[in-house]
């Protein structure tokens, strides 16, 4: 404890250079604090938009997430309806469990036939309903975004309304009915002789007395979606599209229609047992996943289910590769704050040393031993690192505090609309104690090369030294 | 031990260092006896050696050859750990400049070896008191040494190296920087702190003030022992 109070005495008798000392500890520790908590917000955020749009899992007939983009119908799973209650009715799972809702990924050609154009489409069909409730996981309150609390969705009992991207809208004519922003309709000169009506799809388009009566009422832009069903034979259904919404990469919002599940059903399975692609599980918390993970393997042991499970990092590989890149840029920007840190303080203690020989000499006489003039020099790193790592925790979180509240926003890759700069310092429990003690640890290390110079010292002539 | 004891015994003690690369023979060879409990004092002109005898009898350096017992030990061959508890038990340090931890009050100042010889709170409590007191400078018990006068500093080092009753003061001319009024008021006290506390003195002075109260003196020329005088 004398130590301790004497180091704390003694870093404070060149105040000028012990204050610029805790103040580059300071500065360090907030760089990494709000470099940290920006890479917080960013992971969590992600993952929160990650879980939203695609739930913590996915369940799929084994093989389907290596091939079965290529053939859909023949992945489906029949009576996934069981399924779905098997799992939010198991004693295990339904503590954790919050949603269990299909979802259907296709491929096929949307046509504007108004228009005479159409286009390759990749299509996902889900329970709007329950796609509106996965949207309201928050399980790290992170701050809403506007648009999505905006967002136009689809509703259950609107078989036939659909959302197709900004980008599809506008090669399919649609930018004028949509009333879509910088957009307008072009229509191309044609440069290939028009088809026969006869070889042009559309005549498999035979509208039904209820779609008559539809195009009689419903005054939404329609599409026609031509996909081939479970038995080669091709199909096609109208979907009537409310809006359309911009996709973060140019390729999927070229090509995005969202639809309600049945349409998506009536399209692949025709008249035939109405299956899906996979099924989205979406849970309380994100932690529980090895567990409902493992007890759905059980459980489709137990039922011999041919399923497998895909977890979101599995499902947006993305995710893993931000993390991984996020991780090296906060690691390289740690390790040059740890090396100014450490110089700072080398610099310093060696300069306190060199200005105590005399003393270091006196004490020495009295009778200190070497390991107490080690202890005395590094008891000042110590301290000097507990008072820069304290201040640099307060200011970071006061800056913190002022950055959350300044409503700055920015719009990250492979987004579309802007998300709120936060920093998350209090997100992650390890952050700031870790820091902290890694930058005590810093400075200690940082002292022992001075104090084991000023205990090596010669006595005699450390007293000699004027 | 009594009073024609030796408290410290040399015996062909020789002491080499090198100055850059010229090597210097501080001690050739010197053999003295200093009388346990005494006011001993060592003169002789710059160079001669006393400072470097100070410092071997100090344990603070060791000699080159010869053999050498301070209070009862032979301390020739101590290591570093060693010799750092032996100053701390039985040595006692008075230095020209003062040499007092200028972040340390006087109180804590005196009552820091008492630290390094782990004594209980309480014990360090009180000899520090007694100690300051004896040395008339209870009313300045919290000054830091840039607060006090070079006599009163001198009075908190002479209060430091008597603390822990250690068996050999040794002082270092310590009235070097001090006048000649104070440096005498801080010789009556040194002596009267001898006298109280029965310890061994061990001055290297050029003051003739210190010579007066000496009862022993010794002269070194040259790292040589020339002369031995009673008073």
């Amino acid at each position: 404890m004398k130590t301790l109070n004497i180091a704390f005495r003694n870093i404070f008798r060149n105040s000028r250079r012990s204050l610029m000392t805790i103040l580059a500890i300071g500065v360090s520790a907030v760089a990494i604090h709000l470099f940290g908590g920006y890479v917080a917000q960013v992971i969590y955020g992600m993952q929160t938009d990650f879980v939203r749009d695609n739930g913590h899992l996915h369940i799929y007939q084994k093989g389907f997430f290596d091939f079965g983009a290529g053939n859909p119908v023949a992945y489906g799973i029949s009576r996934y309806l069981e399924l779905i209650q098997m799992i939010t009715h198991d004693p295990q799972l339904k503590d954790h469990v919050l949603i269990a809702t299909p979802i259907i990924k296709l491929f096929g050609i949307a046509g504007n036939f108004q228009k005479d154009v159409s286009k390759t489409f990749f299509g996902i069909g889900y329970v709007p309903s329950e796609f509106k409730k996965m949207w309201q996981w928050n399980d790290y309150n992170m701050p809403s975004r506007a648009s999505r609390k905006n967002r136009v969705a689809l509703s259950d009992s609107d078989i036939e309304g659909g959302i197709i991207g900004e980008g599809m809208a506008r090669m399919l004519l649609l930018c004028d009915q949509l009333n879509i922003k910088n957009c307008v309709d072009e229509i191309p000169e044609k440069t290939i002789a028009p088809i026969d009506e006869t070889e042009d799809f559309n005549y498999l388009a035979e509208p039904s007395a209820s779609n008559t009566n539809l195009e009689k009422i419903d005054q939404r832009p329609k599409l026609d979606l031509l996909a081939a069903t479970a038995g080669g034979a091709p199909n096609i259904v109208s979907l009537y599209v409310n809006n359309a919404e911009i996709q973060a990469v140019k390729a999927m919002d070229d090509s995005y229609v969202a639809m309600n599940v049945s349409l998506a059903q009536r399209l692949l399975y025709g008249k035939g047992e109405k299956k899906t692609t996979g099924i989205i599980v979406q849970l309380k918390h994100t932690k529980d996943i090895p567990w409902v993970k493992a007890r759905l393997k059980q459980l489709f042991a137990e039922n011999k289910l041919d399923l497998e499970i895909k977890d979101y990092t599995q499902i947006v590989p993305m995710y893993r590769q931000t993390i991984s890149f996020l991780f090296a840029v906060f690691s390289f920007i740690a390790a040059i704050m740890g090396m100014i840190v450490l110089f700072t303080i080398i610099n310093t203690m060696t300069m306190n040393v060199m200005e105590r020989v005399n003393e270091i000499g006196t004490i020495r006489a009295l009778g200190l031993r070497r390991s107490g003039i080690l202890w005395q020099f590094i008891a000042e790193g110590f301290v000097l690192g507990i008072l820069g790592a304290t201040f640099g925790s307060i200011a970071s979180v006061i800056i913190a505090m002022g950055i959350n509240a300044s409503g700055i926003s920015y719009i990250p890759p492979n987004y579309v609309d802007p998300v709120p700069l936060t920093i998350v310092i209090f997100q992650n429990p390890f952050l700031m104690p870790v820091c902290w003690t890694i930058f005590v640890l810093l400075s200690v290390g940082s002292s022992i090369f001075p104090a084991r110079k000023a205990g090596k010292m010669v006595i005699v002539d450390a007293l000699r030294h004027v | 031990m009594n009073k024609n004891e030796s408290v410290v015994r040399l015996t062909n003690v020789t002491k080499t260092y090198f100055m850059g690369k010229v090597e210097v023979e501080a001690l050739r060879g010197i053999t003295i006896q200093i009388p346990v409990k005494r006011f001993n004092v060592i003169i002789g002109p710059s160079g001669s050696g006393k400072t470097t005898l100070l410092n071997l009898l100090g344990c603070i350096d060791f000699p080159s050859s010869g053999q050498m017992e301070v209070c009862g030990q032979e301390v020739a061959r101590m290591n570093d750990k060693q010799a750092s508890d032996f100053r701390a038990e039985n040595i006692g340090f008075i230095f020209q400049n003062f040499n007092l931890v200028p972040v340390l009050s006087a109180y804590e100042n005196v009552e820091y070896p008492l630290l390094l010889m782990k004594k209980p709170a309480a014990e360090r409590k009180q000899l520090t008191l007694k100690m300051l007191d004896a040395v008339g400078l209870s009313k300045h018990q919290n000054h830091r040494p840039n607060e006090l006068s070079g006599g009163q500093r001198q009075r908190v080092a002479i209060a430091r190296a008597l603390v822990k009753g250690p068996k050999l003061v040794l002082a270092d001319e310590p009235t070097a920087n001090l006048d000649s009024k104070t440096g005498k008021s801080i010789i009556d006290l040194m002596y009267a702190m001898q006298s109280e506390n029965h310890t061994t003195f061990i001055f290297s002075s050029h003051d003739k003030q210190v010579m007066e109260y000496s009862e022993k003196v010794f002269e070194i020329r040259d790292g040589l022992l020339v002369k031995e005088k009673e008073n």
